[in-house]
């Protein structure tokens, strides 16, 4: 398949990649490639310039606590100091090739997918495009038709879950400085908008609050095959005991709408009058009727919500007996 | 003796009518091994042919015409693919790895539309840009082109319509692919939208604008491509059994998933011959297509077919891209290429077809299968491709391993506005199959016996004719049987496993080699040649135009001729890729190569041997009675010390007779009947499997995992066991994701969803269970050293058998492929709803207890298992008849036979009345040459 | 009505110079800036060893060790390789002596159409230098990128196994130019000659 033409660029470090970004005003940033590239070669929204950030340093952080948006993914999944939710989550995601080269900013920063819209040039064209890619012919949107203004591609990164599950916060910076966030405010509900990033604007690390080391969790992921697959939904639970009892409870879901969703509240919620396995029943319950899938991924979104609810049990499943 | 493509029937068959019609039931064949005008059994005088290392040795199955020339060199030892240290180094050449100086890039314009009707195509804009060397659009080669003679419907490119996405509409090449897709980019085309259909039933209305007009054989206004029916045997008892089951069973489309995308290098050299190099399974069908459409002579071209990166049929036809790239190489002068991407390989498709399929199995209170029943559409897409053999192979493949009182198909293909769908591994018959095996899984629980011994008391003994007349040689089944029932510990497992676990078994039977070369009479061309060549190197070099797609093919002719001449493989060169070179071969398809060109390899070689050991005796002065050819030696049998080298007789005989050539071909033996239809799944002989699968169902997601399998194949002899156990649990893997994951979806507007490899949810190695291949040997008595067909017919049963775990697992009863977990969890939820469960993890599971007829059917099965070892084993080897269970007697006319039996292909209105049968509608329409309109 | 809204390809990117040392070979090449390595491999060094399967990382057939790691070549932008260490399956072989893992593959089965064969090569080579007694699992694990259509992955599986004990057993594989099978097996002074006949 052809690329499409681009500059790329090679900065040797953050202040390069941030001052050559905002000389441009359309580019795109490139870390491992998995993402970006297969929806370059698919004509999906290219770009003229393609800043590549895999040279930059700063970004390559690794700690318990601290993890650079260059890790890669294969690395986080196999690094023995990391909670191991994330090496959990990490080691879910495609397979073991793309997560040689795969990033954690990559993953955070997924594009979000659509079977109308994840399709060759050719393919797009006989639909008459979509509006994630219309081309400028003011295409609507193919799975919910008569509609222009939001668009429900799908969120489909795994660590996002995780992160939100553990109250990670993430930091980002562009040539006006930077600035940090709890993980969930990150994302913005629109498949095209995706997240709060600025022009020129990147993800630089992100960071686990001090005790997340007390944490426990479990990442559980709704997919046909045991790699290669992207999650149909998938739902990440963190939780920390003492003295026997839960002393807090984070729930978070990816891969069913255009952000992944926290269900953190719900959670929180529900540890006060805790009772085990019917307690874990009603929190799943939740989950499922907060979020809403659409017909545009491999599984019917009737069944994605279904599974939502037992996949969060699974995953709260060590909670049964408490 | 009528010519035509249709077998020759009931030759040296005594009984037979004045008016030329086959009596049914009473037709003898040909002995074993009789392959026509010039029978290469010709060769097994015992008094001439010497005795070899591995000598005349007493079979378990009965004498088997190669015997005689087994050497011990290579025949059923595991030998590594002998092209396959090409493959390892990365130098095996495959489509896109031909590089020639000068190419061009060659990139094709495709339709965006399901059907239009095009008003105008204008190229000048992409013929006047730098770098771009020609454009082609269909004007260039208006001639027809298609896989089967009777149905050819394709263009190089669309002449006034296009019928599907992704059909072809030009094409260009340019100095390099950038440029080539701006060109493609360039050409505007003006479009006439037109209704399209995309649902199989549609096609069985009349249409407005037919997807394909045939003129006067056109079937009414409708889009029905072909039409089958068949009635066989006693249908009156059939609907009188006591147990039945019936199914509507929907299975999903489905593409073959190579690795290696299509990709064609066309070249025109100074001399004005053509060169196409290709992956193609079936060279030959595209030499005659190229000659079509470019108005040359066939000796004009050369097919040079390429390393293949896997075929599985879906590189059987030949293809408009490889006319395209030929007519542009025409256009520009220079070489051109083509490589697909991956989207693309999706709308060539030629994959399986999607089916609606009603499937009755009927049995009788004596615990026989009185009857099958299957109304089968089938969905082909815009084409004909390989559909008109597919519409026969969804009925006729159920006739056998069973014995069976009555048959009844009605089968229909049509077109509809999708890629077209063609043959894939187990063509026609994997989808029905598994719709017969779940049936008497789930007859043998009404009877209360068990599906093993159900199967082992209704097998066809070998040497049978079956319902519709299929000559049935040598079958394994009952020991695959055995095998796979020991091997599981079938009988522990069966009904007595926990929720979510369980155990099943399916069988299969397919053809070793289609018995009809479909372009030419068997009469004039044998289906299968080979030559050899042997000169003053010793080494020996075999021309054949068999296609090595991965399978193995070459392996194969090698051994034979190794086994043969008594000399290790790394002497023999094999010489398949070329049309030049290569005598004229169907190709790879219908699991006819092993039994075909290794037949036409082992007299080749035969004649070869003669020359050599001729040679020998004027050197040693022994006669070849008495020479034992071994290892790279001919010497005196009863003192090994006495011989010539290989190479001194060889160059004996080239000083006496000149050149040291040999040439053998293979043709299949006069058999089936005459009745329309009758030569579709003629074989020379059929393989037989039996599958054991067992399953987790996670109830709460509908998540199948298949934890282990026991797969038994009656490959006949495996020539070369590491390459059977290779393609048996491959076919496993390919069929495991038949039944659980793979599917072409075609989304609500009617676009193919997930044209790509991460959506077309092809296996992973995390899927794929412990595969437990077990090879059993039937010695077939016509098969090269005894073998059969190992590639196809191993994927058959491993669809039911999923299915019947499931079941045991669960209960509920599949008929929907592929059994994705959200499909099986809808089933699940309905279930549990129906039983008033709330919790699926309460759901109950089917457990066994034997019912009277279980004493008797073991009973039946171990006599039957008598009579069959006699039947191998015995000299005598006329047909056992199907029926004769039933009361059938092969000795009398059909008009004396029991009331109700009966053979007819002709449908009439009562045979059709029944409302439900979808592919019964297609005899609504009345062809337009019988319509007495103008 | 045609619709022409469609990404230009041309004019095309800018080129630069690229190296890297291939399978112990120094190579230089002008490439473009958006330059896939997959396709400078194939076009450009001439590696057709190298597969174009998917093209979007799925099929694991274009996978070449970059500093000895498998690594998608489809989904690496060439640019990023320069400078380093590739080997891709033409690489693996010590002159006329296959690597363990190629012999294995051939002998095993693990091998039939041969498309996937390369990237599942390298990849294996990769994780028997890391591990030189993977378990059944491990090696699932390590081959879980590369798809194969043939085999069924349950001798592949078996040939990873094999090579692995091969290379812990220190046993080289021959030389493949060793002479093959001679036609005339009979020496000068062998008894078993028939009168008159000598090599």
């Amino acid at each position: 398949m052809r690329m499409p033409p681009f500059t790329l660029h090679t900065p040797e470090n953050l202040a390069q990649a941030l001052s050559l970004a905002s000389e441009m005003d359309n580019f795109d940033w490139v870390a491992g490639g998995t993402d970006l590239l297969p929806n370059y070669k698919w004509h999906l929204n290219p770009k003229p310039n393609v800043i590549s950030l895999a040279k930059v340093q700063e970004l390559t952080a690794l700690s318990s606590t601290v993890i650079g948006a260059m890790v890669r993914v294969h690395d986080l999944a196999n690094s023995e100091e990391i909670h191991p939710l994330i090496r959990e989550t990490a080691a879910t995601i495609a397979s073991v090739m793309i997560r040689r080269s795969a990033t954690v900013g990559g993953n955070i920063c997924l594009d979000t997918r659509c079977y109308w819209f994840n399709q060759t040039e050719e393919w797009r064209r006989s639909i008459d495009w979509c509006h994630k890619c219309d081309c400028d012919t003011g295409a609507d949107c193919r799975v919910v038709p008569n509609q222009n203004t939001l668009c429900v591609a799908t969120y489909q990164a795994d660590l996002a879950a995780a992160f939100i599950a553990l109250d990670a916060t993430i930091h980002l910076a562009s040539g006006d400085g930077t600035r940090s966030m709890p993980f969930a405010d990150f994302f913005q509900l629109d498949g095209m908008t995706r997240n709060v990033l600025k022009l020129g604007e990147l993800v630089t690390h992100v960071t686990l609050p001090e005790d997340s080391v007390n944490w426990e969790g479990g990442y559980q992921k709704l997919r046909l095959r045991e790699t290669w697959d992207f999650p149909e939904a998938g739902v990440a639970a963190a939780w920390k005991i003492e003295d026997g009892k839960i002393a807090a409870l984070r729930v978070a879901s990816t891969g069913c709408e255009s952000i992944p969703g926290d269900h953190s509240e719900l959670a929180e919620g529900a540890i006060g009058e805790w009772n085990g396995k019917q307690s874990i029943r009603d929190l799943a319950e939740g989950v499922r009727k907060a979020v809403k899938p659409v017909s545009n991924t491999y599984f019917p979104p009737a069944y994605r919500r279904k599974m939502l609810r037992v996949l969060t049990r699974r995953a709260l499943s060590p909670l049964e007996h408490l | 003796m009528a010519k035509g493509y249709r077998q020759a029937p009931g030759k040296g068959g005594s009984k037979k009518r004045t008016d030329g019609k086959r009596v049914a039931g009473q037709q003898d064949f040909g002995v074993p091994g009789s392959g026509g005008s010039d029978p290469y059994s010709k060769l097994q005088d015992l008094d001439y042919v010497p005795e070899s290392v591995g000598g005349w040795k007493k079979q378990p199955r009965g004498p088997h015409v190669h015997d005689r020339h087994v050497t011990g060199m290579t025949i059923g030892k595991p030998v590594p693919l002998v092209d396959s240290n090409w493959k390892i180094t990365g130098q095996a050449h495959y489509g896109d790895d031909i590089r020639l100086p000068g190419e061009l890039i060659g990139k094709i314009l495709r339709s965006p539309h399901h059907y239009a009707k095009i008003l105008s195509i204008d190229t000048s804009a992409a013929e006047a840009m730098d770098g771009v060397f020609a454009v082609a659009t269909g004007q260039d080669s208006v001639n027809k082109f298609g896989v089967l003679p009777v149905t050819k419907d394709e263009h190089a490119m669309a002449q006034e319509k296009v019928r599907h996405v992704g059909d072809l509409v030009a094409c260009v090449c340019a100095i390099d692919e950038a440029t080539a897709i701006e060109a493609m980019n360039a050409i505007s085309v003006d479009y006439e939208v037109l209704p399209s259909i995309h649902d199989m039933e549609d096609g069985l209305k009349d249409s407005e604008n037919p997807i394909h007009d045939r003129g006067k054989y056109h079937i009414g206004e409708s889009n029905v491509q072909k039409r089958v029916f068949q009635q066989f045997g006693d249908l009156e008892g059939m609907k009188d059994a006591p147990f039945h089951h019936e199914a509507d069973w929907e299975t999903a489309g489905l593409h073959h998933g190579f690795t290696e995308p299509h990709a064609v290098v066309a070249h025109w050299d100074p001399s004005g011959r053509l060169t196409v190099w290709t992956p193609q399974q079936v060279p030959h069908y595209l030499h005659r297509g190229l000659s079509a459409v470019l108005d040359i002579p066939m000796h004009q071209i050369n097919v040079h077919r390429t390393f293949v990166g896997g075929g599985f049929g879906g590189k059987s036809d030949p293809f408009p891209h490889e006319m395209c790239a030929a007519i542009l190489a025409r256009k520009s002068g220079r070489p051109v290429r083509i490589n697909f991407d991956r989207e693309e390989v999706y709308w060539i498709n030629r994959g399986r077809h999607p089916s609606r399929i009603q499937m009755g199995v009927f049995a009788d209170d004596e615990g026989r299968i009185s009857g099958i029943e299957t109304d089968a559409l089938i969905d082909g897409g815009a084409f004909a491709s390989f559909g008109h053999v597919t519409t026969y192979y969804n009925g006729v493949l159920h006739t056998a391993p069973y014995e069976i009182g009555a048959f009844n198909y009605t089968g229909a293909r049509v077109w509809t506005n999708k890629p077209a769908s063609g043959a894939m591994r187990g063509h026609g018959a994997v989808n029905s199959r598994c719709a017969v095996e779940v049936g008497i899984d789930a007859v043998s629980e009404q009877m209360k016996v068990d599906p093993m011994t159900f199967r082992l008391a209704n097998l066809l003994p070998p040497h049978s004719r079956t319902i519709t007349g299929f000559r049935v040689t040598s079958t394994g089944m009952r020991e695959c049987l055995a095998k796979v029932r020991e091997q599981s510990g079938w009988d522990e497992k069966f009904r007595n496993l926990p929720l979510g676990k369980g155990i099943g078994v399916g069988c299969g039977f397919f053809i070793s080699g289609s018995g009809l070369p479909i372009h030419w009479d068997p009469e004039n061309f044998p289906h299968a040649t080979v030559h050899l060549q042997c000169d003053m190197d010793g080494g020996v070099t075999v021309h054949t135009g068999a296609a090595d797609i991965g399978q193995g093919s070459d392996t194969a002719v090698a051994q034979a001729v190794s086994e043969v001449l008594a000399l290790p493989l790394d002497m023999i060169r094999i010489r398949s890729k070329e049309s030049d070179t290569a005598p004229v071969d169907l190709g790879s398809y219908s699991s006819r190569v092993t039994f075909m060109n290794c037949n036409a390899a082992i007299k080749a070689a035969c004649e070869l041997r003669d020359k050599v050991l001729k040679a020998a005796w004027e050197i040693t002065g022994y006669n070849p009675d008495v020479l034992v050819i071994g290892d790279r030696r001919i010497y005196y049998k009863h003192d090994p010390a006495i011989g010539v080298s290989w190479l001194e007789a060889v160059h004996k005989a080239q000083a006496d007779v000149g050149s040291l050539i040999a040439s053998g071909a293979y043709r299949t033996p006069p058999m089936g009947g005459i009745h329309k239809g009758a030569a579709a799944g003629l074989a020379p002989a059929y393989s037989f499997s039996a599958y054991v699968a067992e399953v987790d169902v996670d109830v709460e997601t509908g998540f199948v995992k298949i934890t282990k399998a026991w797969a038994a194949h009656d490959c006949g002899k495996a020539l070369n066991p590491l390459a059977v156990k290779g393609q048996i649990i491959g076919s496993c893997h390919m069929g495991m994701g038949q039944v659980l994951s793979e599917e072409m979806k075609y989304g609500r507007n009617g676009h193919l969803m997930n044209p790509d490899l991460l959506d077309y949810k092809i296996m992973s190695v995390h899927e794929m269970p412990d595969v437990v291949p077990i090879i059993v040997e039937s010695n077939d008595p016509e098969g090269p050293f005894g073998a059969k067909e190992a590639g196809e017919g191993p994927l058959l049963p491993i669809l039911p058998a999923v299915c019947n775990a499931i079941y045991d697992a669960i209960g509920i009863r599949i008929d929907e492929l592929p059994v994705t977990p959200d499909r099986l969890h809808k089933r699940i939820e309905k279930h549990c709803r129906k039983l008033g469960i709330d919790d699926p993890l309460e759901l109950p599971v089917p457990r066994f207890e034997a019912g009277p007829l279980q004493q008797k059917l073991v009973e039946r099965a171990k006599s039957h298992a008598k009579r069959d070892h006699l039947r191998d084993i015995q000299e005598d080897r006329s047909s056992y008849v199907n029926g004769v269970l039933f009361g059938f007697d092969p000795d009398k006319p059909m008009s004396e036979q029991k009331e109700g039996w009966r053979e007819s292909v002709i449908p009439t209105p009562e045979d059709l009345a029944d409302p439900k049968k979808r592919a019964a509608r297609a005899w609504s329409h009345v062809e337009r040459r019988h319509r007495g309109d103008a | 009505m045609s619709i022409h809204i469609r990404v230009p390809m041309l004019p095309g990117s800018g080129k630069e110079v690229w190296q890297a040392n291939v399978n112990g070979e120094e190579n230089e090449h002008l490439v473009e800036s958006n330059s896939i390595l997959l396709d400078v491999l194939r076009d450009q060094v001439g590696t057709l060893g190298v597969k174009r399967g998917c093209d979007m990382g799925t099929c694991g057939c274009c996978a070449v060790l970059i500093d000895g790691e498998p690594r998608l070549s489809c989904l690496c932008l060439a640019k990023e390789a320069s400078g380093t260490e590739i080997t891709t399956v033409e690489g693996l072989a010590d002159g006329h002596h296959l690597h363990p893992i190629q012999q294995c593959f051939a002998e095993a089965g693990g091998s039939q159409c041969g498309f996937c064969t390369p990237g599942f090569l390298v990849v294996s080579a990769a994780l028997l230098d890391e591990n030189p007694q993977p378990s059944r699992s491990e090696i699932k694990c390590a081959i879980e990128g590369n798809l194969c259509r043939c085999t069924g992955y349950q001798q592949i599986v078996d040939a990873v196994e094999m090579a692995a004990a091969m290379k812990r057993g220190g046993t080289s594989t021959p030389d493949t130019t060793d002479p093959k099978s001679d036609p005339h097996p009979l020496g000068p002074d062998d008894p078993s000659l028939p009168p008159g006949s000598s090599k």
